[in-house]
C-alpha cells in the first residue's frame, strides 16, 4: 500500500532537554482515516505541525506524499487541507474575499462543492470574518480545507469549542471527503465519540512518543479494562508482570488495569498469575480506555 | 432503516451494525429480497466511517444473511423455514446471556431466575391483551 504520511523516528524540543516528542514513528496508507490522542501537551499539534511543514523536526524523518514538507512546501501544501482549533483567518477581510484567495491558491478547487458547502454550513460572503462567531469561522475554514479536494486532511482539533450540531456538521464533512474523493485524514480530538465514529484506527501519544497504535476494532475486541479488587498479594508491580498488561491505576479499593488481551482472557491470566478470582473484566469505549491508560494515579 | 450507532457502547461499530441487522431480519422487519442502503447513503446518515459500513456488509455476506449482486444493492437473502427459527434462537441467547452474568453474580438460585423470567412474560402477555 501507498504510505501517504510517514514520521519516523521524529524528535522535537522547544527549549533545550524539554521534548515534546522523542522517537515518534507511524504512518498513514492512503484512505485511511487515523485518530490522534494524548492529553494536553502530548505533541498533537506540534506533530500536525511538523507534518505540515511548518516545524522541522529536529531529528527524524518526515514525508509526505514520499517529500520533505519543507523543501518541497507549495507542492505538498496544496494537496493537504489544514484546520486547527487555533487556525486565524484575516479579520479584515470577507468570506467571499477568504474564499477567493484560496480558489486562487489550488489548481484543484472545485467550485461546485465550494458553494455546496458554503450553502450548507449558511455562510454569507459579504459577512466579515471579524464578525464570525468561532463556529461560523471554522466553517469559512472547513470549506477552504476541503474545496480543493485534498488528498490528505489534517486537522488539529478541528470540534474544540463547537457545538454538537457544529461538530456533527464537521464529521459528515469529513465522512463526503471519504466517500468522494477517498481522502486520508488524520485528525486530533479530545471527543472520543467522534473518533470512534469517523477513524479507523488511532494512535495514542503519550510522554512524546506512540503509546497505542490500533486498529479501533483490534481495541475494543480486543482490549479490555479489569478492576482487581484490593486483597493480599495483589499489587501494580504483579499486575504489570502479567504478560498483556499495559497499564495499572491505583484506585480507592481497586486496581485498574489494561490489558491487550479479550476479557475472558485477561480474567483467566489474572486468575492464574494472582490466584484472585474476582476480577471483573469488560470491553469499554475509548474515552475510558484513554483515561485508564494516560490519566493521573488519584 | 433503524439502525443507530452508540459510540460509547464498547462493542466496535461494525458489530453493532451486523447485529441490528440480523435483528431486524429475525424479528422480521426485514425480509428476503429487501434491499439494503448503499454503504455511502448509510456511512452519511449514521456520520460513520464507510469503511465499517463495508466491513459489517461483508460480514454479513459471509454469513449468507445478505447477498451481492453485481451493480444492484444489497438485498437480505432468503432463508429456510428452519433457519429463521434458529435465527431468532440464536438472537434470543445473544440477548440472555448477560442476564445469565447478573443472576450468577447476585447468587440468585436457577428455579428462582426462571420463576422470574416466567413472569416477566406472563405480565407482558397481560399488557399486550389489555391493549
Amino acid at each position: 500500500m501507498k504510505k501517504l504520511l510517514e514520521f519516523d523516528g521524529v524528535h522535537r524540543a522547544y527549549e533545550r532537554g524539554l521534548d515534546v516528542l522523542h522517537g515518534v514513528t507511524f504512518s498513514l496508507d492512503a484512505g485511511e482515516v487515523v485518530g490522534l490522542l494524548g492529553v494536553n501537551g502530548a505533541g498533537k499539534t506540534t506533530l500536525i505541525r511538523i507534518a505540515m511543514g511548518m516545524l522541522a523536526a529536529d531529528r527524524g524523518g518526515v514525508r509526505v506524499f514520499g517529500m520533505d514538507p519543507r523543501e518541497r512546501a507549495v507542492e505538498v501544501k496544496r494537496r493537504i487541507g489544514y484546520v486547527s482549533e487555533d487556525q486565524i483567518l484575516p479579520p479584515f477581510l470577507r468570506v467571499g474575499e477568504v474564499i477567493d484567495i484560496h480558489r486562487n491558491l489550488f489548481p484543484t478547487w472545485d467550485e461546485e462543492m465550494a458553494r455546496d458547502l458554503a450553502a450548507t454550513f449558511s455562510l454569507s460572503p459579504g459577512a466579515r470574518i471579524s464578525r464570525l462567531s468561532k463556529g461560523q469561522a471554522r466553517r469559512v475554514a472547513l470549506v477552504c480545507a476541503a474545496a480543493h479536494r485534498p488528498e490528505l486532511l489534517l486537522l488539529d482539533e478541528p470540534a474544540g469549542g463547537l457545538d454538537p450540531a457544529a461538530r456533527r456538521e464537521f464529521l459528515e464533512t469529513s465522512i463526503r471527503l471519504l466517500n468522494e474523493a477517498g481522502t486520508t485524514i488524520l485528525f486530533s480530538s479530545h471527543y472520543m465519540q467522534d473518533v470512534e465514529r469517523v477513524a479507523e484506527r488511532v494512535v495514542m501519544l503519550h510522554d512524546g512518543a506512540v503509546l497505542i497504535d490500533r486498529s479501533l476494532d483490534d481495541l475494543r475486541e480486543n482490549h479490555c479494562v479489569a478492576l482487581v479488587p484490593e486483597s493480599d498479594g495483589v499489587t501494580r508491580e504483579r499486575l504489570l508482570g502479567i504478560e498483556g498488561c499495559l497499564g495499572v491505576r491505583e484506585r480507592t479499593d481497586a486496581l485498574h488495569a489494561v490489558f491487550a488481551l479479550g476479557p475472558q482472557r485477561s480474567a483467566a491470566a489474572i486468575a492464574s498469575e494472582l490466584r484472585v478470582s474476582n476480577a471483573n473484566c469488560r470491553q469499554v469505549a475509548l474515552e475510558e480506555m484513554f483515561i485508564e491508560l494516560v490519566g493521573g494515579q488519584s | 432503516m433503524l439502525i443507530v450507532v452508540d459510540p460509547q457502547s464498547g462493542v466496535p461499530v461494525y458489530r453493532q451494525l451486523m447485529d441490528q441487522i440480523r435483528f431486524h431480519i429475525a424479528s422480521g422487519l426485514l425480509g428476503p429480497g429487501d434491499e439494503l442502503p448503499s454503504t455511502r447513503s448509510l456511512s452519511s446518515e449514521l456520520g460513520v466511517n464507510p469503511m465499517t459500513i463495508s466491513k459489517a456488509y461483508s460480514f454479513l455476506e459471509r454469513d449468507g444473511v445478505v447477498e451481492r449482486r453485481p451493480g444492484r444493492p444489497l438485498v437480505v437473502a432468503e432463508l429456510a423455514p428452519g433457519e429463521v427459527r434458529e435465527e431468532k434462537t440464536e438472537q434470543l441467547r445473544e440477548a440472555l446471556a448477560p442476564t445469565v452474568t447478573v443472576v450468577r453474580q447476585l447468587g440468585v438460585p436457577r428455579d428462582e431466575a426462571l420463576a422470574v423470567f416466567g413472569e416477566l412474560l406472563a405480565n407482558e402477555e397481560d399488557t399486550r391483551e389489555e391493549r
